[in-house]
């Protein structure tokens, strides 16, 4: 029970703590955005499809705390309460302010940047803007075929045990190593993907060393399938992904893979195909005793 | 040996039913007229969607779920009197079985439309069976529902036939048509001695195996909810409490029709005060057992009050449910008991009185199983509307759930029309060796 009480205070106390803090947040509703982020806009034109594509990811991902724009129904048991994003406090600030509050989030509001593409985070303000009959957009001149001119090579070194990543770009006949763009390196799971450190940044030769944990599980051959990625001011944002044998071994197979209870009926354990058959197998042969001996009954009656 | 005018005099009385009467068209014409009056609801919620009902996303399965189980349990009547009493050689039951058996069989039958109505799409039904997947035991309910509908017909018409036979030779105005059929039916029967060994070999096998299949039925109807990991669900008991809450049901149905048919059909002589004795001692029985299953499943969440197994035991002893709950274990359950206890409480009227009280407190009993369970889930959706929260039925719900009770009226007036509703050939054997 002190247990107990003890750790209620601790949770009273904290959540006292937060709420001051969130408190505070709320009525300064300053999310210090920093001016070249303010004034940053999409590639991405805000239009009926990208608007709708923006709904499927904005259902996903926001509409759990957000609610639906324009209806009100928001999460009201957070504090502080998650804005209508159809309000006219939300819709007052720029594209490159809504980008960077998605891209860093805050107290409670997580950062999409490593769950959604860059893309993806355009098309939920895309579907936001779409609430606002007097927005018009001002499209960046980022040229989002960029971002293909770059090439990452990721290279495990034993010794060291760390995982060199690299980025170049191909312009025309010479390779560009990129500097100070963002690294992130994951390694992907049954659900999500695993950091793999901090984010680094480029050094001038394009390459950032990424410290690799020697017990990460790999598949039945010891691979690991690792996911970069990168962000440059100038190329935009690069996903790329290799398979590396740099895991320990696990046969472990997936939890569909095997035959079991909540699989599909492929992948019915046996013993339930053998109870259920032998079920119906009982019963119709004692169907067929019952006919067979009616027919009998029926025969003898006709002599 | 029986004097042959005994034998005519019961063959007279017990085929006087089988004939059409004004009362019996009227009967019909005012179900009939009731049943498409729920049918007109039902075609609004196939129009609408189930969006008519009170169903929702915490109450999904409600009065049409509860009806489904309170109708299979019903049907384990059948299994009761004729193969249980039967085997365990309690000749009394023998006027009983016939009855038992096509109660058995209707409530059997319309169980399977009984879910028909939950679905908001029944289009799909199909793709239980092309998609189904065996491990769900709404699967093995399929299987086992259409297992025993078929075993209760056979269990029915097999010894039924010496009584076709006799229908068709003694029956005096008949339809051509219909003499034709119950000459078909009876299948050759010619009262040869060889013919009535099979027919008393297949009864008793029909006997002996329709025992694990009721139990089977109605187990895995348990299973729907005792394989969910869900407060009042979530019971290793189930399965017999099920059980033994259906013979009560299907006990206190067998009153009823006993009563109904006994006065329409006067049929004073072979359904006589001391059947109505007895089956109220087996209503006791029934009953005492069924409150044992009861305590446990009650005393033992309540004395530990988990914290969500709480909330839902608070909802019922003293909370929304608790009027319903205490009137169902009280009305239904307890006080039956205690009254039954009394012999003049097991004369037909009184008895018939009880049974009533038994019948809609096992229907209540059901829903008060499948309700407020659904009320209570470990894992509440946020900031949902309370009436998601609150289940309360409408009244186009109310009349598609009533539907199936009329089915059932419309099929065992219909059978009790056809063929003798007592044992012609079985009652003249039992008197002869009783002579003998």
């Amino acid at each position: 029970m002190a247990h107990f009480n003890k750790a209620f205070q601790f949770k009273t106390r904290s959540i006292i703590v937060l709420l001051t803090v969130f408190g505070f947040q709320l009525t300064a509703q300053n999310w210090d955005v920093p001016a070249d982020k303010k004034a940053k806009n999409s590639y991405i034109k805000f239009d009926k499809t990208t608007a709708s594509e923006g709904e499927g990811i904005y259902t996903k991902n926001c509409a759990s705390c957000h609610g639906n724009p324009s209806k009100g129904n928001v999460l009201k048991s957070l504090k502080p309460t998650p804005p209508d994003l159809a309000s006219s406090g939300t819709q007052k600030l720029t594209d490159g302010e809504l980008f960077y509050i998605l891209n860093t989030g805050r107290g409670l509001m997580p950062s999409f940047k490593d769950v959604l593409s860059e893309s993806d985070r355009w098309k939920v303000i895309a579907y936001v803007r779409s609430f606002n009959k007097s927005y018009v957009q001002v499209l960046s001149n980022t040229d989002p075929t960029k971002s293909d001119k770059v090439k990452v090579t990721m290279v495990y070194n034993h010794e060291t045990n760390t995982v060199r990543v690299q980025v170049v770009a191909k312009e025309q006949n010479t390779s560009l190593p990129l500097k100070d763009a963002e690294v992130l390196l994951f390694a992907k799971r049954y659900f999500g993907k695993l950091p793999i450190e901090k984010g680094l940044k480029t050094d001038e030769s394009g390459v950032a060393n990424f410290v690799y944990p020697k017990d990460l599980p790999g598949n039945k051959l010891g691979e690991v399938e690792l996911l970069v990625k990168v962000n440059d001011e100038v190329y935009g944002e690069v996903e790329s992904s290799t398979k590396l044998k740099i895991g320990i071994p696990t046969d472990k197979p997936g939890l569909t893979q095997q035959r079991a209870i909540w699989g599909v009926l492929a992948k019915a354990p046996y013993w339930i195909i053998a109870l259920y058959l032998l079920g119906i197998a009982t019963f119709g042969v004692f169907v067929l005793y019952l006919v067979k001996n009616l027919f009998d009954f029926w025969k003898k009656g006709q002599q | 040996m029986l004097e042959q005018s005994t034998k005519d005099k019961i063959t007279s009385d017990l085929l006087r039913s089988i004939r059409l009467t004004n009362s019996f068209k009227a009967w019909m014409a005012f179900l009939t007229l009731s049943l498409f009056v729920c049918l007109g609801a039902y075609v609004y919620q196939l129009n609408k969607g189930l969006v008519v009902t009170g169903l929702g996303d915490y109450v999904s399965w409600g009065m049409y779920i509860s009806n489904f189980v309170f109708f299979v349990a019903t049907s384990l009547i059948g299994m009761l009197i004729s193969a249980v009493l039967g085997l365990s050689g309690q000749k009394w039951a023998t006027p009983l079985a016939r009855m038992a058996e096509i109660i058995a069989l209707a409530f059997a039958a319309v169980a399977g439309l009984v879910i028909v109505s939950d679905m908001g799409r029944p289009d799909r039904l199909l793709n239980v069976f092309i998609h189904g997947r065996i491990q769900s035991p709404i699967v093995w309910d399929i299987t086992v529902v259409t297992v025993y509908v078929l075993i209760s017909t056979l269990f029915l018409y097999i010894p039924l036939i010496p009584d076709l036979k006799i229908c068709h030779d003694k029956i005096e105005k008949l339809h051509p048509i219909a003499r034709k059929a119950y000459k078909l039916l009876s299948l050759n029967y010619t009262g040869s001695h060889e013919q009535d060994l099979i027919i008393k070999k297949l009864t008793r096998a029909i006997a002996i195996f329709i025992i694990p299949v009721a139990f089977a039925i109605h187990t895995v109807t348990s299973w729907l909810f005792a394989n969910t990991s869900r407060v009042g669900w979530d019971s290793t008991i189930f399965g017999p409490y099920f059980i033994t809450g259906a013979f009560v049901s299907g006990t206190s149905a067998i009153v009823i029709a006993m009563y109904f048919f006994r006065t329409n059909y006067k049929l004073q002589e072979y359904i006589t005060l001391e059947h109505f004795d007895k089956i109220g001692k087996l209503l006791v029985l029934v009953s005492l057992v069924y409150l044992y299953f009861n305590l446990n499943e009650y005393m033992v969440p309540g004395y530990k009050m988990k914290k969500f197994d709480a909330r839902h035991i608070n909802a019922l002893f003293t909370g929304a449910h608790a009027f319903l709950f205490w009137s169902v274990q009280l009305g239904g359950l307890i006080i039956p008991i205690i009254l039954l206890i009394f012999n003049k409480m097991r004369k037909p009227l009184p008895l018939l009185i009880i049974a009533c009280c038994v019948f809609v407190g096992g229907w209540f009993k059901r829903y008060i199983i499948v309700v407020p369970t659904m009320e209570h889930p470990y894992l509440p959706i946020q900031n949902v509307p309370l009436n998601f929260k609150v289940y309360s039925p409408t009244l186009v719900e109310i009349l598609i759930t009533i539907a199936p009770m009329i089915l059932v009226l419309l099929i065992v007036s219909t059978l009790a029309k056809i063929i003798p509703i007592v044992p012609i050939q079985e009652t003249i054997e039992e008197l002869e060796e009783s002579h003998d």
